[in-house]
C-alpha cells in the first residue's frame, strides 16, 4: 500500500518538480540517436512556382521551447542499436533552408508505427492511453516520414533524419468514448450476452514544429 | 442584435501551444458521510491520500464537505463550465485515487466517438490542387 502510494505521489507530482529544468536536458542527442538513416530524397514540387511566390525571409518562427521539462520521447522504438548518422545529401543542404523559409509546414510523424499528418497547433487523439504520462508533459517526436512546406517536401527513406527537425507535443489529457455495447446472440437460442467496452485515449497537442539549421551538420 | 467582433479577428485558444499549458480541471469537490458504510473508503482517502494529491496539484481547488446520509461523490469542475460527478460508494482509497486521476485528466467535454485522429484549424499547407496551375500535364 505504502509503495503504491509513494509511486502514485511521485507520478502525480507536476513535471516541473519531477525533472530538471529544460536547459539542463539535452535538446538533441548530438547525433548519437540517428536511427537507421540512409539518405533523403528531396523532390521539389513545382519548381517553377518558386519564382512566382515570394519567399518570406524568416516566417512563422515558433516560440521558445516550453518551460515544462521534456519527458523522454522516443516512443516508437528506443531499443534500436545506435548507428552513425548518414551524411546529408547535397540537395537537402541546398533546399531545406528554402523549405524552412516558407510559411506553412507539415510533418508526418509516426507514433507506434502509425502516421499522423500534423501542423503546428493540431491535436492528435492517439488510439491508446499512453502509460506513464500526465497532462502537461512534453514529448519530443523524432520519427517522421515527411516534412514539407507549400512547394517542397523532404521525404525520408524511410524516416527523415531526426537532426533536421524538432517536433514537440504536449499531453493535454485523456479522453474516453461513449460506452460500446455489443449483444452476443446465437440463433434459436434465447441466451443473450451483453458486452461493454470503453476505450481511453491520450490527447496530444503539437506545440512546436521547427526545421533545424543544416549548417552545423555533416 | 449586439455588436460582435469580426469572426476572423477572434483568436481561438489552443491549450499547450506556445509553451503554456493549463490543466482543464479547476476544482474538485469531495463529499463524504460519517455514518454510511459506503463512505468508508472515501473517508480513508480523504485522510491518507488527498493531502498528497492536493499538494501535488496546486492548480486544482479542492473542497471537502459532508453530505449526510448519501453516498460519497467526487465532482470535478472544468474550465469550459461543465462538471463531472463520480459516485465512489464502496470503493477502496486506491480505486478512488484512480477516479480522481480520471477527473484530473479529463477535459470536461462530453465523451464522443471520433474517427479521425487529427483535428486542425490551420489552413491547408499545400492548398487545393488545381489543373490550371503548375507545369501542366501533356496528354
Amino acid at each position: 500500500m505504502s509503495r503504491a502510494l509513494l509511486r502514485s505521489v511521485l507520478e502525480l507530482r507536476t513535471p516541473i518538480t519531477r525533472l530538471p529544468p529544460s536547459f539542463l536536458l539535452p535538446i538533441r542527442t548530438a547525433g548519437a540517436r540517428c536511427l537507421h538513416q540512409t539518405s533523403q530524397i528531396v523532390d521539389p514540387v513545382q519548381q517553377q512556382l518558386e519564382a512566382g511566390i515570394p519567399l518570406q525571409p524568416q516566417a512563422q518562427k515558433p516560440s521558445s521551447s516550453s518551460p515544462i521539462a521534456e519527458a523522454a520521447s522516443n516512443i516508437s522504438s528506443s531499443s534500436q542499436p545506435t548507428t552513425q548518422p548518414a551524411k546529408l545529401h547535397p540537395s537537402v543542404r541546398q533546399l531545406l533552408p528554402i523549405l524552412a523559409a516558407q510559411p506553412g509546414r507539415y510533418i508526418t510523424i509516426h507514433i507506434h508505427g502509425k502516421p499522423y499528418l500534423v501542423t503546428e497547433g493540431d491535436s492528435v487523439r492517439l488510439p491508446f492511453k499512453m502509460p506513464g504520462v500526465t497532462p502537461g508533459d512534453v514529448l519530443r517526436l523524432n520519427r517522421a516520414t515527411n516534412l514539407g512546406s507549400r512547394d517542397y517536401t523532404l521525404q525520408g527513406s524511410p524516416y527523415v533524419d531526426e537532426r533536421l527537425f524538432e517536433c514537440r507535443a504536449v499531453v493535454i489529457g485523456t479522453e474516453a468514448e461513449p460506452m460500446r455495447t455489443l449483444v452476443k446472440k446465437k440463433r434459436r437460442c434465447r441466451r443473450k450476452k451483453t458486452v461493454h467496452s470503453k476505450h481511453r485515449f491520450t490527447i496530444l497537442r503539437i506545440s512546436e514544429l521547427k526545421v533545424c539549421d543544416v549548417n552545423g551538420l555533416d | 442584435m449586439t455588436i460582435r467582433a469580426v469572426k476572423t479577428a477572434v483568436s481561438i485558444g489552443r491549450n499547450g501551444v506556445g509553451g503554456s499549458f493549463i490543466l482543464q480541471c479547476q476544482k474538485m469537490d469531495f463529499h463524504y458521510c460519517d455514518w454510511f458504510g459506503s463512505s468508508k473508503g472515501m473517508n480513508g482517502f480523504i485522510k491518507s491520500l488527498l493531502p498528497k494529491f492536493a499538494a501535488a496539484h496546486p492548480q486544482i481547488e479542492i473542497t471537502v464537505s459532508p453530505r449526510p446520509n448519501k453516498h460519497p461523490v467526487i465532482i470535478g469542475h472544468y474550465i469550459n463550465g461543465k462538471q463531472k460527478a463520480i459516485c465512489t460508494r464502496n470503493m477502496e482509497p486506491l480505486q478512488i485515487l484512480k477516479k480522481v486521476e480520471l477527473l484530473r485528466d479529463a477535459s470536461g467535454e462530453k465523451n464522443r466517438r471520433i474517427t479521425k485522429p487529427v483535428q486542425s484549424i490551420n489552413p491547408s499547407v499545400r492548398g487545393v490542387w488545381s489543373p490550371y496551375h503548375g507545369e501542366g500535364i501533356t496528354v
